[in-house]
């Protein structure tokens, strides 16, 4: 079974249309990436796979099931801005994700901190934005999870802080699970990815093995990229 | 989840509410010292540091009632439609579980608080006869009430009391009604927001204004008069406020609706 699938998806923000007839699916084991320039509608597929939007048309499913209680339990979900509470201690912090998500691994994150670092009694508001992006990251990636959404990880931090992110994802991920990396910055992600999926204004361009691309097109995802997206 | 989002609730909120909680007490033994020692004292000065104490006293009274109540409106904001939102919104729970958790919370604050209000005022007023002389005029109010409509006052406080914490419960909901709607659209959220508020008091407003014209000028009017109803002056006083009870139920549940709707159905973080 498909871990997510979309089928006809649309969403529209009053006359603008973020999403058209998106109609794909990813299956387990499967690294991603969701790739298009800026305003092309991968934040609110994302989203819509969350259940923090609902669709204007089409369906959306996540391990079989709509958006709702239930999948949301299957999802490890980085949004692409810091969202931790940042009242919390890094132990409350740890103890919020353990209540609430069963496929938490303790010891995992606490590991992740300690490499940083990061002592439990400290603040999420006394961290730098990098290291509040960072705790936020190690939550996610401590959750043995089937599907793991990450919307832009690696935007706007600097390229030590990209190879720490990408190390984490590929060191931590559950590997029956599915993770789908939306991005622009494709030279920094193709090395981690299987798959790719090209959305341009609202609309699928392309679904593709990375290694589908390399031989029949001779050319790398981000040199491809650069072609279908020129300006 | 419920009570895990009660839990965490609690423990972003008390950590306010509980400092401001020693504040008020401490400000009250601060008024109990200025009424017992610097009031009496033959030095102006500390007469005037005496009433000074004892408006920073009342400043805290007034100062914790309004922090509790901007405070859980605050926690529904930011807590469900700000940044943490996408947090909040991505945990296994569902909407119902996340507005009662607020509003658990919210009322067990709104009932901490005038606990700790009646303890400052018990702290005010000890070894000073304050609180020995409201305790006889409570008892006499209460027994003058039950001597003229052998009722019991008693009763009549505790219904006003519970009338006015589900008349706050229902006011929150109002608040995170508003919220939720003015937050669905895309820009000017807060905005939108304040408009919502001032919509949905002009709409209960309007809704109230036509039930009483629908008692008083229509045949329901009659049909009630022809029902003969006779009742004396308490228990008109015990089913009126056990009417407004339900009015305020009604109310409440109209905006838990609407705010489950639209953070459902019109969810649009940033």
């Amino acid at each position: 079974m498909s871990v997510l699938e979309c089928n006809g998806l649309c969403k529209r923000f009053g006359r603008t249309e973020a999403l058209d007839r998106v109609s794909f699916s990813v299956e387990p084991g499967r690294i991603v990436g969701l790739l298009g320039p800026n305003g092309s509608g991968k934040t609110t597929l994302i989203k819509l796979a969350n259940g923090l939007l609902t669709p204007s048309e089409g369906t959306v499913t996540v391990c079989g099931r709509a958006p709702g209680k239930e999948s949301r339990a299957a999802v490890s979900y980085l949004p692409e801005r810091t969202a931790i509470p940042t009242w919390m201690s890094t132990a409350q912090l740890l103890e919020f994700y353990r209540d609430f998500y069963p496929d938490f691994r303790m010891d995992a994150a606490r590991e992740m901190l300690d490499h940083l670092d990061i002592r439990p009694g400290q603040r999420i508001k006394q961290m730098s934005k990098g290291t509040r992006e960072k705790v936020q990251l190690i939550m996610v990636m401590s959750r043995a999870a089937q599907l793991y959404l990450l919307d832009e990880p690696i935007g706007g931090v600097d390229p030590a802080t990209r190879d720490y992110i990408l190390s984490t994802i590929i060191g931590n991920y559950n590997p029956e699970a599915a993770v789908v990396i939306s991005t622009h910055l494709i030279a920094d992600v193709e090395k981690v990815l299987d798959e790719v999926l090209f959305l341009n204004r609202g609309q699928l361009v392309l679904q593709s093995g990375v290694d589908q691309i390399r031989e029949e097109k001779g050319m790398s995802v981000d040199a491809l990229f650069r072609e279908v997206f020129k300006c | 989840m419920l009570m895990k989002l009660v839990k965490h609730e609690f423990r972003a909120t008390g950590r306010v509410m509980g400092l401001l909680f020693l504040v008020l007490l401490a400000a009250a033994v601060g008024a109990n010292f200025s009424i017992q020692v610097l009031n009496g004292s033959s030095l102006s000065l500390l007469r005037i540091l005496g009433a000074l104490v004892m408006s920073a006293y009342v400043m805290a009274v007034i100062g914790v009632c309004f922090v509790c109540f901007f405070l859980m409106l605050q926690r529904f904001y930011r807590n469900l439609l700000g940044d943490e939102g996408y947090v909040m919104f991505t945990l296994p729970v569902s909407v119902h579980q996340h507005v009662w958790s607020k509003l658990m919370v919210t009322a067990v604050w709104y009932l901490a608080t005038g606990a700790a209000v009646m303890l400052s005022f018990l702290i005010l007023g000890y070894r000073a006869g304050l609180v020995r002389d409201i305790l006889q005029g409570l008892a006499q109010i209460f027994r003058g009430i039950t001597a003229y409509y052998a009722l019991n006052g008693t009763a009549i406080v505790l219904e006003l009391l519970i009338l006015a914490f589900l008349g706050c419960v229902a006011f929150a909901l109002q608040f995170y009604a508003s919220m939720a709607v003015g937050h669905s659209f895309s820009a000017h959220k807060i905005v939108w927001s304040v408009v919502f508020f001032f919509v949905f008091q002009f709409a209960s407003q309007l809704v109230g204004a036509l039930l009483i014209l629908l008692l008083d000028e229509t045949p329901v009017h009659q049909l009630l008069l022809s029902l003969n109803f006779r009742l004396e002056g308490m228990a008109g006083i015990h089913i009126g406020i056990g009417l407004m009870a339900v009015v305020f139920a009604v109310y409440g549940a109209v905006f838990y609706a609407v705010t489950v709707y639209f953070l459902k159905n019109r969810l649009n973080l940033e």
